[in-house]
């Protein structure tokens, strides 16, 4: 009886699809009408909605996103592989926008009567789009092996105008006040990404990075130098970039560790702490025992040294244990890092911690202060800013240089088969000790600035889920990788601070992204090549077989 | 020296929790080779379970006897769907993913649960007063007092040892368990459902782990969403120390690290304030100079 209900089901969904090149463009053309009628008519029957929803004739805020994506409606009349996934991603993106403008409308007017006739077409719109693309066949030409070559200048100006069109989105993201809208604007521009990638794009832009390396680095490095020129003097933005630049080169040393080696580190963030500390006691707020203070510059190296050099203490004993033990460990010292500074407050103020870390100096330059340069006025975290730019910057090369190395092969080699790896007469101990004091250098390097820029240090910033936070960061842009590294704390940071609304459910969130990454996208936003073909094992064949110029997306 | 034995006998209830606990982390680390992560969690969802039970449905006239049983049971239940769940859901489509990634996965099932009960269990930041049900009275046994809650913690992680030893030693499911975790693929070659076996043992230690729930909700009264953390890894702590894989090991880990820590936390300098450091310290002794535990077997590294 069942069987014989789910057969005819599958018959008449293969009917469907038979039928669905011919019935697929009266959808999506009946779809686009609908929705671009239904964002020009008012969504909402009060004023005050952000975006001015209850206005006609003019699509702002979340009707803005719906529209940006309805030009993907035209897939259907494109041939060629891929064109399903990449219109389905794009259309349920559309139709969750809607759904979940239409959830903030009623919640915010106090029931669905509020929702006006605008909304209501558009839904139906969407799910149309949504029916033109599930109804489509999977046909047409495949992608390309290989993206040809195009003239230097074009490719050039497609550079441009990628970092460009990225530091916009950046730019209007956080320009968006309204954490209904902001959500909006992420499942917008999730979808959207989604299916651009499907469509290629991002392993066009990879194969293009790959050829014009120099050129994309310039282009990014001006476009992160000339980003506290755009924030007219305030001091809000600059400081959570700051943030940003301090968890990046966090996450770039947990990546030398992580990513490279290996190793799984669950405390990463004591090293962090240990710098932090050593800043405090040494640095200008003179805490320590001495009451002296270091120059800053010394301070840096000091707590990087002082870090290293536990890393390597921790390390020695436990780097012959097999990996997940060695998580585990490294988690224990984490807390007991936690437990001791908690506990012998002499000088580290228990839990308490330090306050009152006053602001960098260097010689007469006060990190503290406004600067006005080229008659823009900073606000005084821009120095900040061009500090942790300073600092990623010079961790980036560190790892750049350290993956292109035989040291950096060596590690791979390690992470991919130890044994296989020793018996080509790598030293994997001495090997994993160096990517463990490496990595915890680094982390201490960037203590030592975090410090400064968050006035304080406590314990309870140097716990587990803090650590936590630095492996997602690392996970989610993508093991193994630079700009992987910085994306992800971007996100993990920026994102929330916009989400203040959701803040309580961070963690879960935290916790959620984690398991969905890695059942789905274990290589992150950003993969290595290397390690993409290694999660996607089973359809590796392909992966395996594309040419060396053309990079992974 | 009165104290001595105090201690040694508070070691000994501590230690039937961590050993309880314990067990769930080396089945599955015998048979899937994961750090199951989000196992203290299991156990604190448990002691949830049991607190929900009591606390919502069952009627107060209850005697106090059968509520501690319903209770009982429907803690290891609630863990036991749970760690299934958990299973099913999170680690079984990553069986054959690097192993980094499972972990990395129980990491994110940890705080998802542990945040789940924050956030949707009514008032769930705020801890809970677990019922008291067993009676309340201590033995003298020359000097050293023990509550009659504490002999109850002892003899029911020893009975449900016991049992879960006879299933696992004597019962064809258990041999078929040993046979998975010694061998999967020649498991799988002789007709083991090696899926079914993993289940199995997920669900074999969400029971020993609900049942830890209550026990720690009977010692330390308020439960709350954090309780499995620390817990969880001493327990695993204690099944290293015993032997990771090894049922005994685990057992015989969980009393050595009970009693290691009462004593310290009594004769240590600041011992109290540094209480939950010992574990991680004993962790470290034993991995650098026996990584094989007090009774393990070599540990065979399989990629």
């Amino acid at each position: 009886m069942t069987a014989a209900l789910l057969d005819r089901v599958a018959t008449s969904a293969e009917r469907l699809r038979s039928h669905g090149t011919r019935l697929s463009p009266s959808l999506a053309a009946a779809a686009f009408v609908l929705v671009v009628v239904g964002t020009n008519l008012p969504w909402a029957t009060f004023s005050g909605f952000p975006g001015l929803m209850s206005l006609a004739l003019y699509p702002a805020g979340s009707r803005i996103y719906v529209l940006a994506l309805a030009p993907a409606l035209a897939l259907v009349a494109v041939r060629f592989s891929r064109r399903r996934q990449a219109g389905l991603a794009a259309t349920l993106a559309l139709l969750a926008v809607v759904v979940q403008t239409i959830i903030a409308i009623a919640r915010d007017g106090g029931g669905l009567v509020n929702v006006s006739v605008g909304a209501w077409v558009t839904l139906l719109g969407a799910l149309l789009g949504v029916a033109a693309f599930v109804a489509l066949p999977d046909d047409g030409a495949p992608l390309p092996r290989s993206w040809p070559v195009l003239p230097a200048l074009v490719e050039a100006l497609a550079v441009v105008f990628a970092v460009a069109a990225s530091l916009a989105l950046l730019v209007y993201a956080l320009d968006v006040e309204a954490p209904s809208q902001f959500v909006g604007f992420l499942l917008a521009l999730g979808g959207g990404l989604v299916a651009l990638n499907r469509l290629g794009l991002f392993e066009w832009l990879g194969a293009l990075y790959a050829r014009r390396q120099a050129l994309t680095l310039v282009l990014m490095a001006a476009a992160a130098v000339t980003f506290p020129f755009t924030q007219g003097g305030s001091s809000y933005w600059l400081r959570v970039a700051a943030n940003v630049g301090v968890f990046a080169a966090a996450a770039i040393g947990l990546n030398v560790v992580v990513g490279l080696a290996g190793l799984l580190d669950l405390g990463y963030i004591a090293f962090f702490g240990v710098g932090a500390y050593v800043a405090a006691l040494y640095g200008n707020a003179g805490l320590g025992p001495s009451r002296g203070h270091l120059p800053f510059l010394a301070v840096i190296v000091l707590g990087a040294l002082v870090s290293g050099l536990v890393g390597v203490l921790i390390g020695a004993p436990t780097l012959r244990l097999r990996g997940d033990y060695l998580a585990i460990v490294t988690l224990g010292f984490g807390e007991i890092f936690h437990t001791l500074v908690n506990t012998y407050d002499a000088y580290t103020g228990g839990p308490n911690g330090l306050s009152n870390i006053p602001d960098l100096r260097q010689g007469s330059f006060d990190f503290g202060l406004p600067h006005t340069v080229f008659g823009v006025e900073l606000a005084g975290f821009a120095n900040y800013y061009y500090l942790e730019l300073v600092l990623v910057a010079l961790v980036m090369f560190v790892f750049a240089r350290l993956n292109a190395s035989r040291i950096g092969r060596a590690w791979v080699a390690i992470r991919e088969d130890e044994l296989a790896a020793s018996a080509m007469g790598i030293n994997t101990v001495s090997y994993k000790l160096l990517a463990f004091g490496i990595g915890a250098t680094l982390a201490g390097a960037s203590g030592t600035v975090q410090a400064h820029v968050a006035t304080q240090v406590s314990p309870d910033s140097f716990v587990f889920l803090q650590s936590v936070f630095l492996l997602a960061a690392v996970v989610l842009g993508g093991m193994g990788t630079v700009p992987g590294a910085v994306v992800g704390a971007a996100i993990l940071i920026a994102v929330p601070e916009k989400l203040r609304a959701f803040s309580d459910y961070r963690l879960l969130l935290f916790g959620l992204l984690l398991v969905i990454l890695m059942r789905f996208r274990p290589e992150g936003m950003i993969p290595s090549r290397r390690r993409q073909r290694e999660f996607h094992d089973a359809d590796g064949a392909d992966a395996l077989s594309a040419p060396p110029g053309s990079a992974v997306a | 020296m009165q104290q001595f034995f105090q201690q040694l006998s508070d070691g000994l209830v501590l230690g039937a929790l961590y050993a309880l606990i314990a067990l769930g982390y080396t089945m599955v680390y015998g048979i899937v080779q994961l750090i199951n992560f989000a196992h203290g969690e299991i156990f604190m969802v448990g002691a949830f379970g049991g607190y929900t039970l009591y606390h919502y449905v069952l009627p107060s006239s209850l005697p106090s006897g059968i509520a501690l049983l319903l209770v009982l049971l429907v803690a290891m239940l609630t863990s036991a769907l749970l760690a299934a769940f958990v299973e099913r859901v999170a680690y079984r489509p990553l069986r054959n993913a690097p192993r980094l990634a499972p972990l990395i996965t129980a990491i994110g099932v940890s705080i998802a649960l542990q945040e789940s009960i924050r956030l949707f269990y009514p008032n769930g930041s705020v801890g809970k007063p677990f019922p008291q049900l067993f009676p309340r009275g201590t033995v003298d046994l020359g000097g050293v007092t023990l509550t009659y809650v504490d002999l109850f913690v002892i003899s029911l992680a020893l009975v449900l040892m016991l049992t879960l030893r006879t299933f696992v030693f004597r019962s064809a499911t258990g041999r078929a368990m040993r046979a998975t975790a010694q061998d999967p693929d020649t498991a799988r070659l002789m007709g083991v459902d090696t899926d079914r076996i993993i289940v199995i043992t997920f669900v074999l230690g969400g029971l020993l782990a609900g049942a830890a729930g209550v026990l720690q909700g009977m010692i330390a009264s308020p439960i709350d969403f954090k309780i499995g953390f620390i817990a969880g890894l001493k327990a695993f702590t204690a099944a290293v120390l015993g032997g990771i894989g090894n049922i005994t090991g685990a057992v015989l880990g969980g009393f050595t690290l009970g009693i290691v820590e009462a004593l310290a936390t009594q004769y240590v300098p600041n011992g109290s304030a540094l209480k939950d450091s010992f574990a991680f310290v004993v962790l470290v002794l034993v991995l650098v100079f026996r990584p094989t535990g007090l009774l393990g077997e070599s540990v065979r590294s399989r990629a």
